[in-house]
């Protein structure tokens, strides 16, 4: 290490992996809550040391380099191990070991008593390690490192209680769904390499400036990237996994699933932003992908009973509305709704985890309501959450999400391809948004208690190590914004601070006052959205939900929109009968048919007679005579020679 | 002279568990494979071994751990170790013969990896086949005939096609022996249709023993009918030397014949490679899954080689190396399961992480290196194949990616299927001594992943021979059809 405090952080991934490795290898020996401290210690370090090296690198404009050491060494294909620290990677190793140092404290209460305590602190370690040097990583192929290994941390935090089969189904899910996503990004690689002959994140980025706007390879390259993102950040088509992955421990989902891993497409595309802001093609592509997806996912959260599924395609949803930031070109303020909403959709799963502690594992809203009362710290941190993600004014998510809306009204990059569609698909979905959640936050902590007696009596406010970062995460989700104000009128912190680091692409400069304009109507859709849930859940009791809940739009909503069942019928099945149907034809005609084939040639009874005799003798006999007629063969070629 | 001990020493021991009993041959044999370890592991800095052998005909008894043979040798030999551990905890009846054999096989490999005389070359190839055949024949599953019969057919045709090669492409090329060097001094000049004809001579033997589609039956019956223990298994995977010799041999003698084959072969690899991984996801036989892993690994060790780019022939035998202590390693975990519950079925196992939670979490390692996740012993090569492949051809490079998707799904499918969900009977966790043997695995998982840039660089050196190959047959003009029809009558 150097003396540069900003490249200490780069011991940021290895204090994680050390924790996971003492967690690992004695965790059986420690004695609880001692692996729990472990893990806290090693990600809260590292998130004073990423600290540190933010407020030391501010005013900076080189990215500080720390190299790693040799990896691949072939002529031609030459790569170093690195981690680059720079504006964004460092904002982004706030946020993971921030957020996920809360979520370890957290974990300490929630998982208390499990028999695997020191495995999960493990796992999770291990995860963030993973994360980080994903963030971190100086090439794809490094990037590429991190983005598998988060994949299999997430793999293993889902099937955490792998007794219970229908977890172990969700976590292979899980993996085989972000496999798809991981060929796209090898192909990605492959064809970087070949039109750039380098895997160098800061190299491709440069080289990227030498090809003509819309070029095709770039596209290309995109599109591949695309495919990588889709998986990973759970967009349509490839989201099916992520309500399933909820099987995890709920804490596991607050990071994983909502606060980090999952928003890795975005920071992909952002790192990649040169390579998009030259194709606009794939950009449009990249926001329809996230339009589609945050209109369909929040209509699929209205109908879901599970206080976690609702939350997962919230997570879906939003996640959309950062890829259609990234792919209107602002890629800025969609790293600035990926903090955001990592702090209050973490902190919505922590709620809802403090919620099945209290009621003993259940998770169905409909046997929730009213908690409210009776815990007082949850209930008013999930009130802050809540109206953090609708969008209500002075809260983090309001002026996130309205800078997306803002950007996709005045996009340049995609214009030809239906922007004012897009503003007008998101704006849609944002009143969704306000509106079923709204109707999570009511279901739950309103209204009349709808819990069996026993659970009821047994209701309980969390205990503080769990309060606490709620408490510290509902301030992080109405503080966060302010880094973020409207441009127009206000000081925006996260757009000066990541401009050295993204690709400048235009936007329009609409009137002032089409500006004040816009950012009523985010004001009312969030307006519009609670009102509507206020109208439907409080004044008439929920009747119009009750009738919504039975009809065939609800069926349709609760099974997903249908698309577990059409992968299901479509992909799973047939793949499946095709793999059967090769193994088959692979044992019973190919393998016999070549059999039979030298049966028929006569040579199969002639070594059957041979192996009565004493097969291998017989046969070390021929070799025998085989290697000395071989020589004989060539003394006398090479006499003749 | 190093190369010599290496060869001679393993020699030695399998002569001498032939005459012993009981305990003295479990020591000798423990002794004997960190003896033969040692010497193998100095291999890369040792100086070559040439000697005259057949001197009329121009046979040299020549050996060079120097290059990619030696790094392969030194692997193969680190996985050797595990195996003769676990051979004499697992091996009841005759277990001194079986040694012998396992022995004999480490010699045949060593001398095949550091042969640099073709004669001599194969000669290792043909006789490392007879203590991977009495293997197979003395302590073998119950329908091992069937197995025994196709391996050996599959064997003698493809050594026939390389004898005839051998014996060919000397007096054709006018080289003044058999040693690699003066080969390759005289070979690229022969014509483009004597190249073709060589080079497919050394493909029929080389794609039996990779192997690939569609001769790979035999690979299957094989592992399915070895010893439970599965030692004999993780022999058999280090002898998938059909890959080596390629690179060593086939592709940078015959650049041309090779420049005119490969791209069709490139199509048979990717296809190889997709095929058996979707055919792994729907096994239930733990050691058949292993080998139609196994066999889509060969797949990807292909499609390197023959997208004739840098990256993949380096990468590929990073790879034929990675693959040799993750999957050697996954037949000894099959070894250690089977002598929990008796079946490779599985599914007749479940939730075994409940109850052994280190053998588990070894599984998982292995297993995820085995699929290829990064950090770990496959990536690097599989990476690098698959990027060479694409850059030779894209259609081959996706048709082959396809295959990193499905070994995604036989790779969660069989750690679910062992070791989650409900456990019926748990079972004991690892034992003092399977954590020895499993240790060398584990930690050559780690290592290969996460340092490969010393032993690619190594490769690397190599291939360059067999690209140069590539640039020089590339400069004058591609034969046209005339010229191929009027040879070939």
């Amino acid at each position: 290490m150097t003396q540069d405090v900003v490249s200490w952080a780069a011991l940021a991934p290895a204090l994680a992996l050390l924790g996971a490795l003492v967690n690992g290898l004695l965790g059986a020996r420690l004695r609880e809550p001692l692996p729990g401290i472990v893990a806290s210690v090693a990600v809260g370090a590292g998130f004073v040391l990423s600290l540190v090296a933010f407020f030391a690198f501010a005013g900076r404009g080189e990215a500080v380099v720390v190299p790693l050491w040799d990896y691949l060494a072939v002529s031609g294909v030459e790569l170093a191990l690195g981690f680059h620290l720079d504006q964004l990677s460092l904002l982004m190793m706030l946020v993971i070991t921030g957020v996920g140092a809360l979520i370890h404290v957290y974990s300490i209460g929630y998982m208390h008593a499990d028999s695997g305590f020191a495995r999960y602190f493990a796992y999770l370690n291990l995860f963030v390690a993973a994360m980080l040097v994903l963030v971190m990583a100086d090439s794809y192929l490094l990037m590429f490192v991190g983005w598998e290994g988060v994949g299999v941390c997430s793999y293993l935090l889902i099937a955490f209680w792998f007794k219970q089969g229908t977890n172990v189904d969700a976590a292979r899910k899980a993996y085989i769904v972000n496999r798809i996503g991981d060929a796209g990004f090898l192909l990605a690689m492959f064809l970087m390499f070949r039109t750039f002959g380098t895997l160098d994140v800061a190299a491709v980025n440069a080289a990227v400036g030498a090809f003509a706007f819309g070029a095709g390879a770039i596209t290309a390259i995109g599109l591949l990237l695309l495919v990588a993102a889709t998986g990973k950040s759970a967009q349509i088509p490839l989201h099916v996994w992520l309500p399933d992955a909820m099987a995890g421990p709920t804490p596991v989902s607050a990071l994983i699933h909502a606060a980090t891993m999952v928003t890795a497409g975005v920071y992909l595309i952002a790192r990649a932003s040169p390579i998009f802001a030259t194709s606009p093609e794939a950009s449009a592509a990249v926001a329809w992908v996230g339009a589609a997806t945050a209109l369909i996912a929040a209509f699929v959260a209205f109908a879901q009973t599970d206080i976690k599924r609702v939350l997962a395609y919230s997570t879906i949803s939003q996640l959309g509305f950062m890829f259609v930031a990234v792919g209107v070109g602002a890629y800025s303020v969609a790293v600035f709704h990926l903090v955001t909403h990592a702090f209050f959709k973490a902190l919505l799963f922590l709620v809802a985890g403090s919620v099945i502690h209290a009621l003993g594992g259940e998770q169905d809203v409909r046997r929730m309501g009213g908690l409210g009362t009776r815990m007082r710290i949850t209930g008013t941190t999930a009130l802050v959450g809540t109206l953090a993600i609708a969008g209500v004014p002075l809260l983090a998510g309001f002026f996130s999400k309205d800078a997306i809306l803002v950007h996709t009204f005045s996009s340049t990059l995609v214009e030809d391809y239906g922007a004012y569609f897009l503003y007008a698909v998101l704006l849609v979905s944002a009143v969704m948004t306000a509106g079923y959640m709204f109707r999570w936050y009511y279901t739950v902590f309103c209204g009349a208690e709808r819990l069996s007696k026993a659970t009821g009596a047994a209701v309980h406010e969390s205990p503080r190590v769990m309060t606490v970062p709620l408490v510290v995460l509902a301030v992080g989700s109405v503080l966060t914004g302010y880094l973020g104000l409207p441009a127009f009128a206000f000081p925006n912190w996260i757009e000066g601070w990541l401009a050295p680091v993204t690709a400048a692409v235009t936007f329009t400069h609409p009137a002032l006052w089409i500006e004040w304009l816009l950012l009523l109507v985010s004001v009312l859709a969030a307006a519009l959205g609670l009102g509507l849930g206020y109208w439907a859940y409080h004044l008439q009791k929920g009747a119009p939900a009750a009738r919504l809940g039975v009809g065939r739009l609800a069926a349709f909503g609760r099974s997903g929109a249908g698309f577990d069942a059409l992968y299901r019928n479509a992909v799973v099945g047939p793949t499946e009968g095709t793999a059967g149907a090769l193994s088959i034809v692979d044992r019973d005609i190919l393998d016999r048919g070549m059999a039979s084939g030298v049966t028929a040639a006569g040579l199969l009874a002639r070594v059957t007679t041979l192996w009565q005799s004493g097969f291998v003798r017989a046969y070390a006999l021929a070799m025998l005579c085989g290697v000395v007629a071989l020589v004989l063969v060539v003394v006398v070629a090479g006499v003749r020679a | 002279m190093i190369p010599m001990i290496a060869l001679a020493l393993p020699v030695l021991v399998a002569l001498l568990l032939l005459a012993t009993r009981g305990a003295l041959a479990r020591g000798l044999a423990l002794a004997g494979a960190m003896g033969t370890f040692l010497a193998a592991a100095l291999l890369p800095g040792s100086s070559a071994v040439v000697v005259p052998w057949i001197a009329g005909i121009g046979v040299y008894f020549a050996l060079d751990g120097s290059g990619a043979g030696g790094f392969l040798a030194v692997v193969a030999s680190l996985v050797m170790v595990p195996t003769v551990v676990w051979t004499v905890v697992r091996v009841g009846e005759r277990p001194h013969q079986f040694l012998a054999a396992l022995f004999a096989m480490w010699a045949g490999l060593i001398g095949l990896f550091l042969a640099r005389d073709l004669v001599l070359f194969y000669v290792f190839w043909e006789v490392t086949l007879l203590p991977s055949l009495a293997m197979l024949a003395g302590w073998g599953l119950a329908q091992r005939r069937q197995a025994m019969l196709k391996y050996l057919l599959y064997a003698i045709a493809g050594s026939f096609a390389m004898l005839l090669t051998v014996l060919a492409i000397r007096p054709l090329a006018g080289a003044e022996s058999y040693l690699f060097a003066d080969l390759l001094a005289t070979t690229s000049a022969l014509d483009s249709v004597q190249q073709v004809w060589l080079f497919v001579g050394f493909v029929l033997a080389f794609a039996v023993k990779l192997p690939i589609f569609p001769v790979h039956h035999w690979l299957i019956d094989f592992h399915e009918q070895n010893h439970p223990s599965g030692a004999a298994d993780v022999a058999g995977t280090l002898y998938k030397v059909g890959g080596f010799g390629l690179f060593a041999w086939a592709l940078p003698l015959l650049p041309l014949g090779a420049s005119i084959v490969t791209p069709y072969l490139l199509l048979l690899g990717a296809f190889t490679a997709l095929y058996a991984a979707v055919i792994a996801t729907r096994q239930t036989n733990l050691k058949r899954l292993l080998a139609y892993a196994s066999l889509s690994h060969m797949g990807f060790v292909a499609v390197g080689l023959f997208g004739l780019h840098i990256a993949g022939l380096s990468g590929s035998m990073y790879l034929l190396a990675a693959q040799m202590v993750t999957t050697g390693g996954l037949f000894l975990l099959s070894g250690m399961l089977h002598a929990r519950r008796a079946t490779f079925d599985i599914t007749a196992y479940g939730g075994l992480a409940a109850s052994a939670p280190a053998l588990a979490a070894v599984m998982l390692l292995v297993l995820f290196a085995g699929i290829g996740v990064p950090g770990l012993a496959n990536f690097p090569g599989e990476f690098l194949a698959l990027l060479g492949a694409f850059q030779a051809s894209v259609f081959a490079g996706v048709l082959a990616v396809g295959a990193v998707i499905a070994a995604g799904v036989y790779g969660v499918n069989l750690y679910g299927r062992l070791f989650q969900g409900p456990q019926p009977n748990p079972v004991a966790d690892l034992r003092p001594v399977e954590i020895a043997v499993l240790a060398p695995i584990v930690l050559a998982t780690l290592w290969l992943g996460l340092f490969p840039a010393g032993p690619l660089a190594l490769l690397d050196a190599e291939a360059t021979i067999t690209i140069e190959g590539q640039s020089l047959a590339s400069d004058p003009a591609p034969p046209d059809a005339s010229t191929l029809q009027g040879a070939r009558r």
